[in-house]
């Protein structure tokens, strides 16, 4: 193009499109980047769904118990809600429906979207969820980095020991023996007068029990991590250079161990998070607890498509964005990692 | 129509019957009430566990036991069955006719019958509601008992396109169906049916009201605390995945209940149900096969059990398309190679009744005797094995095909060891789960499937045989005997107008499933409960609704003691 304008660059001269090279433009066209990429990794993750779901046997209107469906109901029904056309074509019409934020009517809870069905059902699990990860990461951390500073004492066997028994004790054995301990044999000890509610939701008391019984595995496993990575870390070269300039304690402890002792754990983070505001089948069922988790388990037995690919495409979207916050977290982290 | 009084004995006092009924039963509850037993109305609260979210609350689109339970006592149907089962009786009809011809039913509504709303419930309500049910385009789960061989017209329910709105107006308003003015609803039939009266007491056949509805056809109910209804109760509140609350309509026509809140749970884990009953957080729960043992190992645990038969049988069912089983004497052997007695006492841990007749014991019908063709004699099923004239390759490893939930493999691993043990075969199990299960045998792709059954709409034989009609093949008949005879017998039995003459043609089609071996017939089931001793005043029928309330179809005479 000819330049006619005072002050604009000579013939010839290549302007650059792309804005000067800051770290926080880099940044943000990473941010960008990884956000557009989600839209194949869904489309990926609604193929896959799909398919599956219509190669598992037996129709939503297939009752397991109940008054089974006499056939002309039944057809009426594939009608009603489109099952009477060919699979490519139910296929196109969702995708086509899910770039416009429709994710159709759910089979089991008639004439409710499966949109508003997952929106009714997420709170629960989410507050649960949220709530045991700002628990289970202080907590796991902690008893890593003490165990391992207190390598072979009573402390470091105490919080190994926890972490074999959150890692090997599955968690609805632990959810039923607190109920059976703190609501139950509470309540005949107390002589009638509920401890702890034995399940149920609302953000109260009813939370307490459920927390705990999510977080028990995430924190021997964090515990378990932050110990053996503590301990590499002990090692180091700069530790001892940080003791050998006489620093506090607390300051090498913290910004020498500590800081780089999580940079393993901070890995792990994403899918720890994504794992709890998902929701858990077991500990939603033992404490009655009306979330994610458990919906998704009913969706699938009762072959509510509609809710299955939607419960997927917010879990792989949760978890694609929960993997992209840690990628951030560790240049805040580790300033050696650039993004870009 | 000629006025001629039908099926009923008693007519013409039905209606003074059913009144003087509902009073008895009012100054009753009035008595308890005096004598101090019956708890401020601030504590009549009852909390129950449906352990399932309703799909939906409209009439129309319900299915299963726990939303009929819902559907029942929020919604008011024509007619409901006496407690004992007898007969019907006056709900929102105070009475009914029956044409001499057995064609037409006249129902008689209530004057002073209102919706939750204040609104007075008018025939033209029960209309749209038959109409809407029957309208091929909601799709309706229960609406088979209201076409099949019922209302005229209705026939032709599974040929109509449900796009087609012309055709499918055209069927509607082709049905049997009016309401020549505000307090009388007539239906006509295809072809006499005795049985109809109970089909006119399904909670499916509901009135709803058309200005409700409005443009929201399928969607009318999707905010339950909003439906305008005519039951005893109305639904105050939903709490999706976790309760639904009903408390009494003001303007229920009849006694109200005392009930002043119903919380119905959906907890679906039994351990926290049962954990919930123990810390006094549930009045009334089923209890499981797998709790049975944890209940008789606590005597005040014991004492709070209800017991009650439930209209229903359960049987293994041979695939009589495909080989063996297409055999008479091999489906014969099954039936005496298995000790039903120690299945039901020391499996089924007293939860099951040893039965070897289709229709139920508590029902008009039953016939024990009928049953001894299928006797405990393991001989005899050795020698019936023999008379096959197959060789032993053909029945020796046979599938038994199971859905995969913990009871039916407990009691299947013993159906299982006691045919192999009793016949000398190799039989395994093959436990799939539920959809699996449904799928296979719509398809016929199985070989021997059970142990499940039948459960009764209605307590009328014909809701029974019907069942095993060759229509219903691989879908509520699962083994598929395609029987002309046993089709046209019921055939009849279904259109006869003599109740003698109907029980005449049952019977035979009984003697004809059961001398053939299409079912090797097992058990029937106690619904088992516990229900907390303040909760009072409950008349349950084997045909309750739900499996964790007992009487649930007379929930206003229940009410919690002072306690």
């Amino acid at each position: 193009m000819a330049a006619t304008a005072k002050g604009a660059p000579a013939r010839g001269a290549r302007l650059s499109l792309r804005p000067r090279k800051t770290r926080a433009a880099n940044l943000a066209f990473y941010i960008v980047r990884r956000i557009l990429w989600m839209i194949p990794v869904v489309l990926f993750v609604i193929s896959i769904t799909f398919v599956l779901m219509h190669l598992a046997p037996g129709s939503p209107w297939d009752r397991t118990g109940g008054r089974p469906l006499s056939k002309a109901v039944i057809d009426d029904l594939n009608v009603k809600y489109g099952l009477d056309k060919p699979l490519w074509n139910q296929f196109l019409l969702y995708v086509w429906n899910v770039a416009h934020f429709d994710f159709g009517l759910s089979y089991q809870y008639q004439n409710q979207t499966a949109a508003h069905v997952l929106l009714e059902s997420w709170p629960a699990t989410l507050t649960i969820g949220a709530l045991a990860f700002v628990l289970i990461v202080p907590l796991g951390v902690a008893l890593g980095v003490i165990a391992a500073l207190r390598q072979n004492s009573v402390i470091d066997y105490i919080a190994v020991g926890f972490s074999t028994f959150g890692a090997s004790v599955p968690n609805f054995v632990i959810g039923i023996l607190l109920i059976i301990v703190f609501s139950v044999e509470a309540y005949h000890l107390t002589g009638g007068s509920l401890f702890l509610p034995t399940g149920g939701f609302a953000v109260d008391e009813h939370l307490i029990l459920p927390v705990i019984t999510l977080s028990v595995l995430p924190v021997a496993y964090i515990a378990r991590m932050a110990r053996s990575s503590t301990l590499d870390v002990l090692r180091q070269d700069y530790v001892r250079t940080a003791w050998a300039k006489g620093l506090r304690e607390r300051l090498v402890v913290l910004r020498h161990i500590v800081k780089n002792s999580l940079i393993p754990v901070v890995s792990t983070l994403g899918s720890i998070f994504a794992l709890m505001v998902t929701g858990s089948v077991i500990v939603e069922t033992v404490f009655a607890i009306p979330g994610i988790g458990r919906s998704f388990v009913v969706a699938v037995s009762s072959r509510d498509y509609p809710m299955i690919l939607a419960t997927t495409i917010l879990f792989s979207v949760v978890i694609a964005v929960a993997n992209l916050i840690i990628d951030l977290l560790y240049t805040v982290i580790d300033p050696r990692v650039r993004l870009g | 129509m000629d006025g001629t009084r039908g099926t009923l004995k008693s007519l013409p006092i039905t209606a003074v019957l059913s009144i003087t009924a509902l009073l008895a039963a009012a100054c009753g509850s009035t008595n308890t009430s005096s004598n101090g037993g019956m708890a401020p109305n601030a504590q009549q609260i009852l909390r129950t566990n449906s352990a399932t979210e309703p799909n939906s609350f409209d009439p129309g689109q319900m299915t299963y036991d726990y939303e009929n339970l819902i559907g029942r006592n929020v919604f008011e149907t024509l007619l409901k069955p006496k407690p004992d089962l007898t007969d019907v009786e006056g709900a929102a009809a105070s009475s009914y006719d029956v044409s001499s011809d057995g064609l037409t039913y006249t129902f008689h509504l209530r004057p002073n019958a209102r919706w939750s709303d204040g609104q007075p419930l008018r025939a033209q309500d029960f209309l749209y509601g038959y109409q809407r049910l029957l309208d091929p385009s909601l799709a309706a789960g229960y609406v088979d008992p209201f076409f099949d061989t019922t209302i005229a017209g209705g026939a032709n329910y599974g040929n109509i396109d449900p796009k087609n709105t012309a055709a499918v107006q055209s069927f509607i308003q082709g049905l049997g169906l009016s309401a020549p003015d505000d307090h009388t609803f007539v239906i006509k039939l295809a072809q006499p049916a005795g049985y109809f009266k109970w089909v006119a007491a399904l909670s499916a056949g509901a009135p709803i009201r058309k200005d409700l509805v409005g443009s929201r056809y399928t969607s009318w109910a999707s905010n339950p605390a909003g439906i305008v209804s005519n039951g005893m109760f109305k639904i105050s509140e939903e709490v999706p995945k976790d309760h639904v609350t009903l408390v009494p309509n003001p303007y229920y026509w009849g006694p109200k209940p005392h009930i002043q809140k119903w919380n119905d749970y959906f907890i679906a884990d039994a351990n926290q149900a049962f954990s919930k009953y123990q810390t006094g957080e549930l009045d009334a729960l089923q209890v499981p096969l797998g709790t049975q043992d944890a209940v008789n190992a606590d005597p005040k645990l014991k004492s709070q059990q209800h017991r009650y038969l439930s209209l229903g049988i359960f049987y293994l069912t041979p695939n009589l398309q495909v080989s063996p089983f297409n055999n008479v004497h091999v489906r014969e052997a099954i039936a005496h190679a298995i000790d039903r007695d120690t299945l039901v006492n020391s499996v089924a841990k007293g939860q099951y009744v040893a039965r070897q007749t289709y229709i139920p014991q508590g029902m008009i019908g039953y016939t024990p005797s009928l049953g001894s063709a299928q006797n405990y004699d393991p001989a005899k099923g050795k020698a019936a094995l023999q008379a096959s004239g197959l060789p032993t390759s053909a029945y020796d490893k046979i599938k038994l095909l199971t859905r995969a939930t913990s009871t039916n493999q407990l009691i299947n691993q013993y159906l299982l060891n006691q045919i192999n043990l009793n016949l000398g075969v190799h039989w395994t199990l093959d436990v799939v789960d539920s959809k699996t299960v449904t799928d296979r045998i719509r398809k016929g792709n199985f070989q021997i499937y059970g142990p499940d059954g039948w459960g009764a709409d209605y307590p009328d034989e014909q809701d029974f045989f019907d069942v095993y009609t060759t229509g219903a093949c691989h879908g509520l008949n699962w083994g598929c005997p395609n029987n002309k005879t046993y089709d046209d017998i019921v055939g009849k039995g279904d259109a006869a107008l003599k109740q003698s003459d109907r029980q005449r043609y049952y019977d035979q089609a009984a003697k004809m499933m059961e001398d053939q071996y299409w079912v090797a017939f097992l058990y029937n089931r106690y619904d088992v409960t516990l229900v907390k001793p303040y909760v009072q005043g409950i008349t349950s029928t084997a045909i309750d609704e739900s499996n964790y309330l007992p009487g649930d179809f007379n929930t206003n005479s229940i009410y919690i003691a002072t306690h």
